[in-house]
């Protein structure tokens, strides 16, 4: 490990409604490999967007080389030698490898683009990271793995300082990470700073030198990697307050019946021969890691995409779902991750959400009865505590917590007793989190049974009753909340990929 | 500026509004003004609303489709269709002139089930589809007609009454019938499921079909609702301009829809204010009406038309991003 490269301190971010950063602090040497820890939405993708220029900070200094400096933008980062290497690659498939490297800069002879030179340049590149890729080639003829090698050679391209890796492994198969560790020593060995986020203990552990570990957006601390154990870093991760009444046995009724029963579904890749059992009262936590299928499995059964086979039990009935308004018809609603998009109309009213998928029963004729409208979405205002200055505010004035309880209060409205709820509290600040739990809890106890997908595997073990894991498609698991633990969650979720 | 915006009256009648009645009286002022007064008279004031009836029937129809965040370019050449068929009808094989009357409502309603079929079931954009049916409905009105142009009755002929409906004579009857259908539609938009559902899939289509929504049949539905006023507004062109030739009516897609964003309809959808329409489309008629007191060149018009339509949007586009 050389001197120090780059000081990120005291970096303070809020979006409205979330305090995304509050005074972070990290610090990169030259030749290390630098893991960033963390749970998801702990604030670690935030700090490397404030870092490449993407978010403005609201406060903190970043000193880079020496110099204080602040990014206006990535290109400006890019330029200075600080490069972000993303989770999803942004890559254009029908251009080639060097094409692809060299966007944006090309070589060129006279007006035209060189791209003997460009092929040649990309060569020298992916020589100098001792692998072997065609620059000819058609981009989305490669494996997802050679594609962040590109990504990679892409970032060195830029005379790159400071490589930030954001969870690279995600996508990746065995062999593939080999290659990746290989190039990532190689970088180290050239002194240059690595960024490596990750949520894979065991990758921390081989590859990295010091570890920083986010939590609910601050920095808990940095610890030598080879000085610390596991449980030292998943302890500063969790941490101990912010969790009050975890689950310890599951809560359901005994004998409550199966209000679902979803048996042999498949739809697409995401979706294979998912079955499982849905009883009164019962939250029942979906895990996996991202791209597990868990949110696909959701959207087919509620008939927002099709289903190729498989069947669907609603109070031991056999029903056939095509649309959301079929699932709607037999008492489902579902919450999307993606409450923008998916959630809520944002340029409607609180009441006009409330009462989206229930409108007949506020119309009389084709009229819609507004008072009734106002008077039912304020009592839910009332009930689900939301903080809006009235029935009668624009949706998208409200905080991302409050907009998620307007969406309960739609499918409260419509008296749904199934309920999905796919990620309820991203991008929802810790105050509001603990609201919509306590509100999870009590629909439960009321007879609602409870779907809840998450990412989060402090709120699955605090949430479920039993739980689900999911892993590429597949159903890999299924607990009682009393027999599971982060292990044997993790253990599930990855038993695909090894 | 903003607490101009605050004050409850003007939240009532919205600041959109209240600037479009601005605009429209300055207007008049100005062509009176340059006119030396000739244009400060109730023969102005007619024909320029003889102008503004089919114009706001049009505009009407469009606003639905725009709300739903879709386009309609068909709707000029339509209106052509519906006036041509129907007047040939009733020239040629002696269709009683009520059953005439119906046949353009029910050539508007079959573009308009065609149109928000097509859109709404298949998922063709709504842009590709408006401009295939513009050519559908030129070419059926030219083959209907044999390309020969079509004159609907003088008021003195048979068949001539209809006029009563569609002019200014002692009785504004046109107005009214205008006025009407504009509140029916303000209704429709504010007051119903339908109106709700056209403006919220506008908004944000699959957060309304994850909702349980029957999206496709309400997206179609104001395709359908836009067919019908485009029926209509063909039975008030024919009242201000009598002759119909085939292969026409582009020109009036941009004046409606210009009456239509102008009056405060985000092309985007999702937005949408019958009263802002109506307001827009007497502007654009006095605009017309001004031009030719004036003795400018008509064609001014088309120019004007145009660049209102772009500064319109582009105002839309602004206040969008800095809501953001």
């Amino acid at each position: 490990m050389g001197e120090v490269i780059l000081t990120m301190k005291g970096i303070d971010k809020s979006f409205p409604g979330v305090h995304a950063l509050d005074h972070v602090d990290l610090e990169i040497r030259k030749g290390e490999v630098h893991a960033l820890m963390g749970e998801n939405g702990a604030g670690k993708s935030t700090l490397m967007k404030v870092l490449t220029g993407i978010y403005k900070k609201d406060s903190g200094t970043i000193t880079y080389e020496g110099k204080e400096v602040e990014f206006h933008n990535t290109r400006e980062a890019q330029d200075a030698g600080v490069v972000i290497v993303h989770q999803e690659l942004n890559m254009l498939g029908h251009l080639t490898v060097a094409q692809n490297i060299f966007i944006g800069r090309e070589f060129k002879k006279g007006i035209r683009i060189d791209d003997k030179k460009m092929n040649e340049e990309a060569k020298k590149l992916f020589d100098r990271m001792h692998i072997d890729i065609d620059p000819t080639e058609t981009m989305s003829n490669l494996t997802v793995g050679k594609q962040q090698m590109c990504e990679i050679a892409k970032a060195i391209s830029h005379k790159a300082k400071v490589i930030i890796f954001d969870e690279p492994s995600a996508a990746l198969t065995e062999a593939e990470i080999e290659e990746l560790f290989k190039i990532i020593r190689d970088l180290r060995a050239q002194d240059l700073g690595i960024v490596y986020i990750s949520h894979r203990m065991d990758e921390i552990k081989v590859i990295t030198d010091r570890v920083t570990v986010m939590r609910d957006g601050t920095y808990v601390g940095t610890l030598i990697t080879k000085d610390s154990t596991k449980d030292d870093i998943i302890n500063m991760m969790v941490g101990r307050v912010i969790y009050e009444d975890p689950k310890t046995k599951n809560m359901t009724p005994p004998g409550a019946p199966v209000v679902l029963k979803v048996d042999h579904l498949n739809a697409g890749k995401m979706v294979q021969d998912v079955s499982f059992e849905l009883h009164k009262g019962e939250v029942l936590g979906f895990s996996g890691l991202m791209g597990a299928g868990r949110t696909e499995t959701m959207r087919a059964l509620f008939g927002a995409d099709p289903i190729d086979s498989g069947d669907i039990y609603v109070n031991g009935q056999k029903v056939t779902i095509k649309s959301p308004q079929d699932a709607v018809k037999y008492g489902i609603g579902y919450l999307s991750e993606d409450r923008k998009r998916f959630g809520i109309v944002v340029q409607k009213t609180v009441a006009e959400n409330t009462t989206m998928a229930d409108l007949d029963e506020f119309a009389n004729g084709p009229f819609i009865n507004k008072k009734k409208e106002n008077e039912v979405a304020q009592k839910f205002v009332e009930s689900l505590a939301t903080k809006t200055p009235g029935v009668d505010q624009l949706v998208v004035n409200l905080s991302g917590g409050n907009q998620q309880k307007v969406v309960i209060a739609k499918w409260l409205t419509r008296n749904c007793d199934i309920l999905i709820f796919d990620e309820p509290t991203r991008g929802i600040d810790v105050g509001a989190k603990n609201e919509i739990y306590k509100l999870m809890n009590q629909l439960a106890a009321e007879g609602k049974a409870i779907i809840m997908v998450s990412s989060e595997m402090t709120e699955i073990l605090r949430m479920s009753d039993r739980i689900v894991v999911m892993c590429e498609g597949k159903k890999t698991g299924e607990l009682d909340i009393s027999e599971a633990t982060q292990e044997n969650i993790m253990n599930m979720a990855t038993r695909e990929i090894e | 500026m903003e607490s101009i915006k605050q004050n409850p009256l003007v939240k009532k009648v919205g600041f959109n509004r209240i600037v479009l009645c601005i605009v429209l009286l300055l207007m008049y002022g100005l062509f009176c003004a340059l006119t030396g007064g000739a244009f400060f008279g109730l023969r102005r004031i007619l024909s320029a609303l003889n102008y503004a009836y089919f114009l706001g029937f049009l505009s009407l129809a469009v606003t639905f489709v725009i709300a739903t965040g879709g386009i309609d370019f068909s709707i000029g050449p339509v209106m052509f269709c519906c006036a041509l068929i129907a007047g040939f009808c009733f020239t040629i094989y002696g269709v009683p002139m009520p059953a005439a009357l119906l046949i353009s409502l029910a050539v508007g309603l079959v573009f308009g089930i065609f149109n928000g079929y097509l859109v709404a079931y298949w998922d063709v954009p709504s842009f590709i589809t408006s401009i295939a049916s513009m050519n559908i409905a030129k070419g059926v009105a030219s083959v209907f007609t044999k390309t020969q142009s079509v004159s609907w009755p003088q008021s003195t002929q048979e068949g001539g009454w209809f006029r009563r409906l569609v002019t200014f004579e002692e009785i504004p009857v046109g107005l009214i019938i205008l006025l009407v259908v504009a509140v029916i539609c303000a209704v429709i938009l504010n007051q119903t499921k339908m109106g709700r559902y056209i403006l919220s899939l506008g908004s944000n289509k699959e957060a309304v079909r994850l909702s349980g929504v029957n999206v496709k049949k309400w997206e179609m539905s104001a395709y359908v609702l836009c067919g019908l006023l485009v029926g209509i507004s063909a039975i008030f062109f024919v009242g201000a301009y009598t002759t119909v030739q085939p292969g026409y009516g582009d020109t009036y897609n941009n004046e409606a829809i210009a009456g239509c964003v102008m009056g405060g309809t985000s092309m985007a959808g999702g937005l949408a204010s019958i009263s802002g329409t109506i307001i827009g489309v007497f502007i654009i008629s006095l605009l017309q009406e001004g031009i030719m007191a004036l003795g400018l060149d008509k064609n001014l018009q088309l120019i004007i038309t145009g660049l209102i339509v772009i500064v319109a949007v582009f105002a839309d586009v602004v206040a969008r991003r800095r809501k953001n």
